[in-house]
């Protein structure tokens, strides 16, 4: 898990990006690539168009860290908000000329190597799991449709032939619960 | 609508799901109530975190040669590499008091860590060196200069590289684009190969305002289908690498307007340059 001073530096990290520091910007990537990609790939189903929208998102963070406002929030959902904020923008337009279906991208993954077994995450990866297994299955079920499939509440209300309303109450206090749930475990997250 | 309506979109805001006019309105509502910003920002840490949930047992990881393909762009990055240059030049330091400069000993020791983790760059780390240890301004611009150029030229390299492969691909076709009454100079070359695997090349297009970007379209049986977008630098050139989608590889119009910098679903601005129809 990483400490406070872990955190400060990406915070630093970024500081340097803006001030044009290739090398931090590099060290960001380093340290948040498989995250990313493995959130970027869930969406998309496709390691070429989540490479393509990480390359996207890493240029935007070089053009835009100065924007980065630590009282806002942490890097890490800065990048988080980015990232799926593309893929859902790029899921949408390939949505119009036909959803990619690669599924060769799950089924030939690139395993992660040894060498950045401290980026893998899985201690994080357990929390998020077990607070997800304590919500309501029908909410689980909505904020993964929204998470990862890019939907609106109403294609969600229409994916599950379910009442608009419902759909509304269920993803808030889906999302209500599990902020209560991540609580104070959210900090050690990232 | 009232507060109390819109505290209750915000759950849906962090995941997008909202749609287009609920979340202009709540936009609009955030820009001047601190509580629902405070608590959007709670649930945008919260909605991070879900990210996790996608994690593979063994997690996937990026192509080796993504890092180098990320730096390369940065480096061919005009805008961003004349803000840094502007930045060093006029001596500026963050703002923010609580941050450790560059310049201290703390801090450089985590530039010495990102050198070890980037070992491979040897060319950037010795640009840095060499950008830092210089203190003459003449000579930082005039390495500031030779880089730009050579980012330039090698970015031209791998496009022409990329245009070769497509234009010399068994039935490759070429499709010229006209600039429109907008910008009746601009001009651009449209390749495609027989899997649709395409590459556009443009001139004469200004550099797109904050926030916009070139979007290109394929428009089969009058239907445009959104392509991907693009910019261009100061010369204004451009170039995007995209797909033709299949119901558009015959008697297709293709065609360049100006859009948000993300791209929509549907035309919405000027449009730019266009094939024949």
């Amino acid at each position: 898990m990483q400490s406070e001073q872990a955190q400060v530096t990406d915070v630093e990290i970024l500081r340097a990006v803006a001030r044009g520091d290739e090398l931090a910007l590099g060290a960001l990537y380093d340290r948040y690539r498989i995250i990313l990609f493995g959130l970027l790939v869930r969406i998309l189903n496709s390691r070429e168009e989540a490479e393509d929208v990480l390359q996207e998102v890493m240029l935007q963070v070089w053009r835009r860290a100065a924007d980065f406002d630590e009282q806002r929030g942490r890097p890490f959902t800065w990048l988080v908000t980015l990232a799926r904020s593309r893929a859902i923008d790029r899921l949408r337009l390939l949505g119009a000329r036909q959803r990619l279906a690669d599924s060769a991208a799950r089924n030939s993954p690139h395993e992660a190597t040894d060498a950045v077994k401290d980026t893998l995450h899985s201690e994080q990866r357990e929390i998020v799991q077990r607070a997800l297994a304590d919500l309501p299955k029908e909410q689980t079920r909505i904020l993964m449709l929204a998470y990862f499939e890019g939907l609106t509440q109403s294609e969600i209300a229409t994916r599950l032939a379910t009442p608009l309303g419902t759909v509304k109450t269920r993803m808030r206090s889906g999302m209500i619960k599990l902020r209560e749930l991540l609580g104070n475990e959210i900090k050690s997250l990232y | 609508m009232a507060h109390e309506d819109y505290k209750e979109m915000l759950a849906a805001q962090v995941l997008n799901a909202l749609e287009a006019p609920e979340m202009r309105d709540l936009e609009a509502h955030l820009q001047s109530c601190a509580e629902c910003r405070s608590q959007l920002s709670d649930l945008e840490a919260t909605a991070a975190g879900l990210a996790f949930a996608s994690m593979e047992t063994i997690p996937l990881e990026p192509s080796l040669q993504l890092r180098g393909r990320i730096l390369e762009a940065v480096r061919a990055d005009v805008t961003a590499a004349g803000t840094a240059i502007k930045e060093a030049k006029d001596g500026q330091q963050p703002q923010s008091s609580n941050v450790v400069p560059l310049k201290q000993p703390r801090t450089w020791s985590s530039a010495q860590t990102w050198r070890a983790i980037a070992a491979g760059v040897v060319v950037v780390g010795l640009g840095a060196t060499l950008f830092v240890g210089k203190q003459n301004r003449e000579a930082r611009q005039e390495l500031a200069r030779l880089t730009t150029q050579v980012r330039d030229a090698h970015r031209q390299l791998i496009q022409q590289r990329e245009a070769i492969e497509i234009v010399t691909a068994p039935g490759a076709r070429m499709t010229e684009l006209a600039g429109t009454k907008v910008m009746p100079e601009a001009h651009a070359m449209l390749a495609y190969d027989k899997n649709g695997r395409a590459i556009l090349m443009a001139k004469g297009l200004p550099p797109a305002p904050a926030g916009k970007a070139y979007q290109l379209w394929f428009i089969a049986g009058g239907k445009p289908m959104p392509g991907k977008v693009f910019t261009t630098d100061a010369s204004g050139a451009g170039a995007l690498k995209d797909q033709v989608p299949p119901e558009a590889r015959n008697a297709a119009v293709f065609a360049i307007t100006l859009e948000p910098e993300n791209g929509v679903l549907s035309p919405t601005g000027e449009m730019y340059l266009s094939s024949a129809s």
